[in-house]
């Protein structure tokens, strides 16, 4: 008998295998580049991603959802291997909704945060194999310290608080740079933008490092494609509508046009 | 002893008789379909009666807490795992009643050597669409049944059939706002309550004219009035905690359950329950 109210430990008891290695073929390119930043800011935390994603120097799809919500007041962005990352987020997912409901009481944050780094752990062997590494950046509200935070992680589970900001992805040495210099010097901190200040400097670091990376995808006007950008406050979790990001973006991305 | 087939049927006789006295004390559960979803109501006395079972399934239950906690956790295992390795609209209430309860519970119950589970279970589920909600419940013995627009838990058949009289006498409530059902709810619970201690009283001045007792109550005695019935509410109220769950079809996310805080729940009570008390 394992721990009270642990989804993944049943699982496991009903045989299911979570990151399995699987040896790489030589020269295989798995889909792995994008861009994923989450800040702090005035009310909460922003998390936002770009949606390409790529096999090498090809463009799979460009309408990927990196920032998926795990429950109400709780998200994961993820970059890396979207098969395992998918599936890490359908793991946490049912494993918080089964503790809520078995224990009468709301997974802790903690508890949360090591749900997740015990699933990178495990996935550890198929990350070194090259085919199931993924490298999360996670933000949720914390109501016992009531406020919003931001963990990243790397491919063997280890887990760092991010007082500011954290980004993760092929993109993201271009906008650590941009974001560094922007807390540091710009106007006011990031910390204490409001809202829609917060979704303008999002969008136009993800076109920062979509100008730079190929492999993070920028705005596409015409298919009318947009980032995902949410905003995690103590009321939940929120998505900014695509017509909001438009608005934004055409006043405040844009350059004179 | 029980070898003999006259036995048997005469010891599963003797467990009714055993389960039905069980049920006695026990609190009513009340659902309903309302305009934006699904209320289930009961008043409890320490531990809770009413949970969530997966993103659109709530759950009521009468009886022992140690068999429903039993009965609960087998359900929201294999909720979760099918919900897991299928997807979420695979988990219905029909299949988790058909498949997960059903079998359980009438196995225990003929298993004469064995101890039965001392439950009732009502099952809500809350469709995409409102003509999908479904309610089923199930007895002790293992008989489940599927019913739209409302359910009910109650001691007896003879008490459900009551609360079922109130529900049909009164006007629909499936377009109604929150605070309409739940003075309906609150009033079918109390015509539960109200048959049950007159069943026990009666029980206990003479067992042996139950039948003909249940037969009056079934179909004879008239139904209390709305005042009279919100009166036994209130007075029950003081002793013990009204609970009330609700499946929100509106609700952002993919779970739609949630529980009424009690200020929520304070401001929806009709005002003959929720005045301050003067007793």
């Amino acid at each position: 008998m394992g721990m009270q109210g642990d989804f993944f430990q049943l699982l496991k008891e009903q045989g299911y295998q979570f990151g399995s290695p699987v040896a790489a073929a030589a020269g295989m390119e798995v889909p792995t580049a994008t861009t994923i930043l989450a800040l702090k800011y005035r009310d909460g935390v922003l998390i936002a991603g770009d949606r390409r994603a790529t096999a090498g120097n090809m463009v799979m799809y460009d309408r990927t959802d990196k920032v998926l919500e795990i429950d109400r007041h709780s998200v994961m962005a993820i970059a890396g291997v979207p098969a395992t990352a998918y599936e890490m987020v359908r793991v946490l997912e049912h494993s918080f909704k089964y503790y809520r409901r078995t224990q009468l009481q709301e997974l802790s944050f903690e508890g949360k945060l090591r749900a997740v780094s015990k699933l990178l752990k495990e996935n550890v062997p198929a990350a070194l194999a090259g085919t199931g590494a993924v490298v999360p950046v996670f933000a949720g509200y914390d109501h016992e310290q009531e406020s919003a935070k931001i963990y990243f992680y790397d491919i063997l589970g280890a887990e760092f608080e991010a007082v500011e900001y954290a980004v993760s992805g092929s993109g993201s040495p271009t906008i650590r740079g941009i974001l560094h210099y922007v807390n540091t010097w710009g106007p006011q901190p990031l910390a204490t933008l409001p809202e829609e200040q917060a979704t303008i400097q999002a969008l136009r670091l993800l076109s920062s490092a979509a100008e730079f990376d190929s492999a993070t995808g920028g705005v596409n006007r015409e298919l009318n494609l947009y980032p995902v950008v949410k905003l995690i406050k103590a009321s939940g979790v929120q998505t900014i509508p695509d017509a909001d990001l438009k608005r934004l973006h055409e006043s405040e991305v844009l350059r004179g046009r | 002893m029980y070898e003999e087939p006259y036995r048997w049927i005469e010891a599963v006789g003797n467990r009714r008789q055993y389960l039905d006295e069980q049920f006695a004390k026990g609190s009513p559960v009340v659902a309903l379909a309302y305009a934006d979803g699904i209320l289930m109501l009961t008043v409890s006395r320490g531990t809770p009666k009413l949970y969530e079972i997966y993103d659109r399934i709530a759950l009521g239950g009468m009886g022992h807490p140690a068999d429903l906690e039993k009965l609960r956790f087998s359900l929201l295992e294999m909720a979760h795992v099918e919900g897991f390795n299928r997807s979420p609209s695979d988990v219905t209430g029909a299949r988790l009643m058909k498949y997960g309860l059903a079998p359980t519970i009438k196995q225990a119950f003929e298993e004469i050597y064995k101890a039965p589970f001392i439950a009732k279970i009502l099952l809500a589920e809350l469709g995409v669409k409102p003509d999908r909600d479904l309610f089923l419940s199930i007895n002790y013995d293992g008989n489940f049944e599927e019913s739209r627009g409302w359910a009910a838990l109650g001691a007896t058949a003879s008490v459900q059939g009551r609360m079922r009289r109130y529900v049909e006498s009164q006007p629909a409530v499936a377009q109604a706002q929150l605070a309409q059902a739940v003075e309906l709810a609150l009033c079918t619970w109390a015509v539960g309550s109200l048959a049950q201690a007159v069943s026990e009283s009666t029980a206990a001045e003479s067992s042996s004219t139950q039948v003909s007792e249940e037969k009056t109550e079934g179909n004879g005695s008239s139904l209390p009035d709305k005042a009279a019935l919100l009166a036994h509410v209130r007075q029950t109220v003081g002793e013990k905690s009204l609970e009330c769950v609700l499946l929100e079809r509106r609700a952002p996310g993919s779970a739609k359950y949630r529980a009424l805080r009690p200020e929520e729940l304070g401001r929806l009570l009709p005002p003959a329950v929720s005045a301050p008390a003067t007793t």
